[in-house]
């Protein structure tokens, strides 16, 4: 149960980074390779192509607060997340459909760092199973880490990505994500509902 | 049983076309960083060794109730990714171990039980686990200075560097040998993990460590924080830090978009001299701008 648990979240930790960080590495901020010459790099795409998966497992977990016992501001918050990032979730797809890159970084690559998590069911089913006094905190800790490494993987885009829509969108995920978590650390130390 | 790994791959596999795989293979890239400090432990991998869901010390089953048991799962990403050396100025005194991560503030729990290996003075060698490790990267320790002790924060000016190993080649597990000063009582070897090449990130740990004669260890029977076999699940322990956020306010109407403000269907704000209709209820935060977010708003 304790490796599916980290295979499942392996995506927004260890495999998705690594994935991305090396990308970085190989396309140091000066773009090269096939994307040379078109406005992006291959951090843009290796950005993208984690978001998007990284972003569908985000709109997963909070769509498991509905109907769970959290506080109004709770389930205003994690609705807005959820419309707000299905939208980008479409909005990087059709980027990366106009630059002709695959929704998804390869096989390879995700084998090489762990692996694309095929489900999140095992730790969803454990958040879904928490007690109703235990609900609200364990999930905002679960999508406080999730939001925090979005966090990380804005990072990587802003410190190596060129293309400036691309770069635009994660200042803004950065941006939006830390305040979320901020919001969410006050509600914890608030007490509980 | 099939390991998650294998799982992960096969599904992966067979959701990408061969083509594309080899396409992006000519491009593919080498192992990426991720690990921490085995010997002595770090926080994080006492805690992940005791296993997230069921710790069994005082300070790991803290650290789970304070900020849930991810940061264990992911135990060997105590990063950032754009540190590139600047990690005195990115990360603020009092969250050294958790790198100012949020997800990993649990490790920043001021407690004087945090599980501490016994140490002695003089030549003392060490263990780093990189379950990728990554070459020419540099490796910085630090003790922290006699009259530290767990209960205070860590800040930076707590930190006495005892050495530096640049240009490490690390492999799984790397032993660096290091000289620890005279100490007494409990302190913390901090370590810095600074990739060179190919990334700016950094990875940071903090080992408790115990010189003995100390006393600042409470006795066993007397754990200064939550109960042991029953943290209280729904209420934050005391050492969370407070919060900051003020409580949403309602505007008339017609104003301009704010940060803070909550916003119903259909009120109408002006950004940047653009007009638009709120999509959706929401409390505005940073990021969330109406051009930023066609989710939430359109224009009017």
């Amino acid at each position: 149960m304790r490796a599916m648990r980290y295979a499942a979240w392996a995506l927004a930790g260890a495999g998705v980074l690594a994935l991305l960080l090396v990308q970085c590495g190989a396309a140091g901020g000066s773009p090269a390779g096939p994307a040379a010459g078109r406005g992006f790099n291959a951090t843009d795409v290796m950005f993208l192509q984690m978001m998007v998966p990284h972003q569908g497992q985000g709109v997963r977990l909070v769509r498991m607060a509905r109907g769970r016992p959290v506080r109004p501001e709770v389930a205003t918050l994690t609705a807005a997340i959820e419309t707000t990032q299905l939208s980008e979730i479409q909005s990087m797809t059709a980027r990366l459909r106009v630059w002709k890159r695959p929704r998804a970084a390869s096989a390879h690559e995700h084998a090489a760092h762990g692996g694309m998590p095929r489900t999140t069911e095992a730790e969803l089913e454990a958040l879904a199973r928490a007690p109703a006094g235990r609900f609200e905190r364990e999930f905002l800790n679960l999508l406080i880490a999730h939001q925090d490494d979005a966090v990380q993987l804005a990072r990587m885009e802003t410190g190596g990505g060129r293309d400036p829509w691309t770069r635009r969108l994660a200042v803004n995920v950065d941006r939006s994500r830390s305040a979320q978590i901020t919001q969410m650390l006050a509600w914890l130390a608030a007490g509980p509902r | 049983m099939r390991s998650p790994r294998s799982r992960r791959v096969a599904a992966a596999a067979a959701a990408v076309p061969a083509a594309t795989m080899v396409t992006v293979l000519t491009n593919s890239p080498p192992a990426a960083a991720h690990g921490s400090m085995s010997d002595p432990p770090s926080r994080v991998y006492v805690c992940k060794n005791e296993g997230p869901e069921s710790p069994d010390s005082a300070a790991c089953k803290a650290a789970v109730a304070v900020a849930g048991t991810q940061a264990f799962y992911d135990w060997n990403e105590v990063s950032l990714l754009e540190a590139g050396g600047r990690h005195r100025e990115i990360i603020p005194d009092g969250q050294l171990c958790s790198a100012g991560r949020a997800k990993y503030r649990g490790l920043d729990l001021q407690r004087t039980d945090w599980p501490a290996k016994r140490v002695s003075p003089g030549t003392f060698t060490l263990t780093y686990h990189a379950t990728a490790p990554h070459s020419n990267s540099n490796f910085e320790f630090y003790i922290t200075r006699a009259g530290w002790a767990p209960s205070m924060p860590l800040r930076w000016s707590d930190l006495v560097h005892l050495r530096t190993f640049v240009n490490q080649n690390p492999t799984t597990f790397t032993q660096w040998t290091i000289n620890l000063p005279q100490r007494t009582g409990r302190h913390l070897l901090y370590s810095i993990w600074q990739r060179v090449v190919g990334s700016a990130e950094a990875f940071y740990t903090c080992s408790d460590v115990d010189f003995g004669g100390g006393t600042t260890t409470p006795p066993p029977t007397s754990p200064p924080t939550p109960p042991p076999t029953s943290p209280p699940p729904t209420s934050p322990p005391p050492t969370t830090p407070p919060p900051t956020t003020p409580p949403p306010t309602t505007p008339p109407s017609g104003g301009t978009w704010a940060a803070g403000t909550a916003y119903s269907v259909g009120a109408t704000v002006s950004y940047n001299g653009i007009s638009y209709v709120c999509l959706q209820a929401h409390t505005a935060i940073a990021g969330w701008e109406p051009p930023n977010t066609p989710a939430l708003w359109r224009t009017a």
